[in-house]
């Protein structure tokens, strides 16, 4: 009840700085993103220095590198991911629906893990590097993004035979699926759609636009060897014909 | 001497924009391509730097008495930044750095942009020359960019309202500008 309206230091704040962060914005267009209007430097600085409403050092105040080696409890992750795809199922329809929402919600886990991954590797370098060829981008994701994000490198890449365009990333033993076990009348849904929206970021980011996709291809030893099958856009094997 | 930054997302849609002045002497003038034309040329050429003049860095005078310039005049700004991006995305192909130094010019307008890894491109207009600097600038705001993406409530297609953000990007361009 106390909190069906919004809390009135907010709205004093957001109300006294509309017209200064208008000249903030980049365009005056950005209204049609209806966001609330964030309180402008001008405005704060008038009121009072550390604002009531947000206890604590701001994001901006925290180093970026502090975190580096943390882990996140396997546990803890499992439970969250099982709430995420239980919530998910529940709002789809059919198996392709839901292996699309999970892979658009590892994708916004992918673009933060490609922009702090290379911002870890590269802002101490005088020229920092953004990766143009294609095998090398690969070859960051089976190791560098799989370490960063799972702890352990991939246990393999392959390039497809019959297609020029398809690209294999499996894992043997993928962290996402450890605790899930896929009802028979699901048995063509993967979880690590989820791992796959990763990969799309990370390609799209660095200018590879591709379609990945997750299947599991179980083999007697590794009963969740999951492949993550990237199928790159045209436009990507034109410009790698171009460098050679 | 001014600098205008522009941050646009992976679609080119702008996300945040500054314009900044800096207090360090300008470098010896160079002239304007419109005052190197010959004082006869009638071209449509002409006609068109003419109009475009009020894209200079240095505050000028017309003859309604209207002063112009100073980087006054946005929308030949956002035009020079916009025609910037083709050149840029040419560039971002090939070239496997993340800061492309001056990579388009117009007049005495140099375009010098960084590119993220997630494709966010950082654009700045400025009118001397001072790599080092500006890699310097770019370098940190790439880094308060990166901790505004990780913010699970910014998506690369939001604009950037953080008066915190704005305040440091205030502060290292007067540090390297």
């Amino acid at each position: 009840m106390a909190y069906s309206q919004p809390h009135p230091r907010l709205s004093v704040l957001s109300n006294s700085s509309h017209s200064s962060a208008e000249h903030l914005s980049p365009t005056a267009s950005s209204t049609r993103f209806s966001l609330p209007t964030a309180p402008s430097i001008h405005s704060q600085l008038s009121t009072q220095k550390v604002p009531l409403n947000r206890p604590g050092p701001s994001i901006y105040d925290r180093p970026l590198n502090k975190s580096r080696g943390a882990e996140v409890s396997v546990s803890a992750f499992a439970f969250l991911l099982s709430e995420i795809v239980q919530y998910t199922q529940k709002r789809v329809n059919g198996i392709n629906d839901l292996e699309r929402r999970l892979n658009t919600l590892g994708y916004r886990i992918g673009v933060r893990v490609v922009e702090l991954m290379l911002w870890r590797s590269e802002s101490s370098s005088k020229t920092p590097k953004r990766e143009v060829r294609l095998l090398p981008v690969l070859m960051m994701i089976h190791s560098q993004v799989w370490k960063a994000v799972f702890g352990k490198a991939a246990d393999a890449i392959e390039k497809s035979v019959e297609n020029a365009d398809e690209y294999m990333i499996i894992d043997n033993d993928p962290v996402i699926e450890r605790h899930i076990s896929v009802p028979r009348d699901l048995s063509q849904l993967s979880c690590s759609s989820f791992t796959a929206g990763i990969v799309e970021a990370v390609l799209d980011g660095l200018g590879f636009p591709a379609r990945v996709t997750a299947h599991s291809t179980p083999l007697a030893q590794f009963r969740s060897r999951t492949t993550i099958l990237i199928k790159l856009e045209k436009s990507v094997l034109e410009r790698e014909e171009l460098f050679k | 001497m001014s600098h205008h930054l522009f941050v646009l997302s992976p679609s080119d849609t702008p996300l945040y924009s500054l314009t900044h002045q800096s207090s360090r002497p300008a470098p010896s003038t160079t002239s304007p391509l419109a005052a190197n034309l010959p004082t006869w040329s009638t071209s449509a050429f002409a006609g068109t730097l003419t109009a475009l003049s009020g894209a200079s860095s240095a505050p000028q005078r017309n003859n309604d008495g209207v002063v112009r310039g100073g980087g006054q005049d946005r929308h030949v700004i956002q035009m020079i930044a916009n025609a910037s991006l083709d050149a840029i995305e040419d560039v971002m192909r090939k070239e496997n750095t993340m800061y492309l130094k001056a990579v388009d010019k117009f007049n005495e307008w140099t375009v010098s942009a960084f590119i993220t890894p997630s494709n966010t491109k950082f654009l700045l207009l400025h009118d001397g020359k001072n790599d080092d600097g500006i890699r310097s600038f770019f370098m940190e705001v790439w880094e308060l960019y990166v901790k505004t993406a990780l913010n699970p409530f910014q998506t690369a297609h939001t604009p950037i309202r953080s008066a915190v953000f704005d305040g440091r990007v205030r502060a290292s361009a007067r540090k390297y500008l």
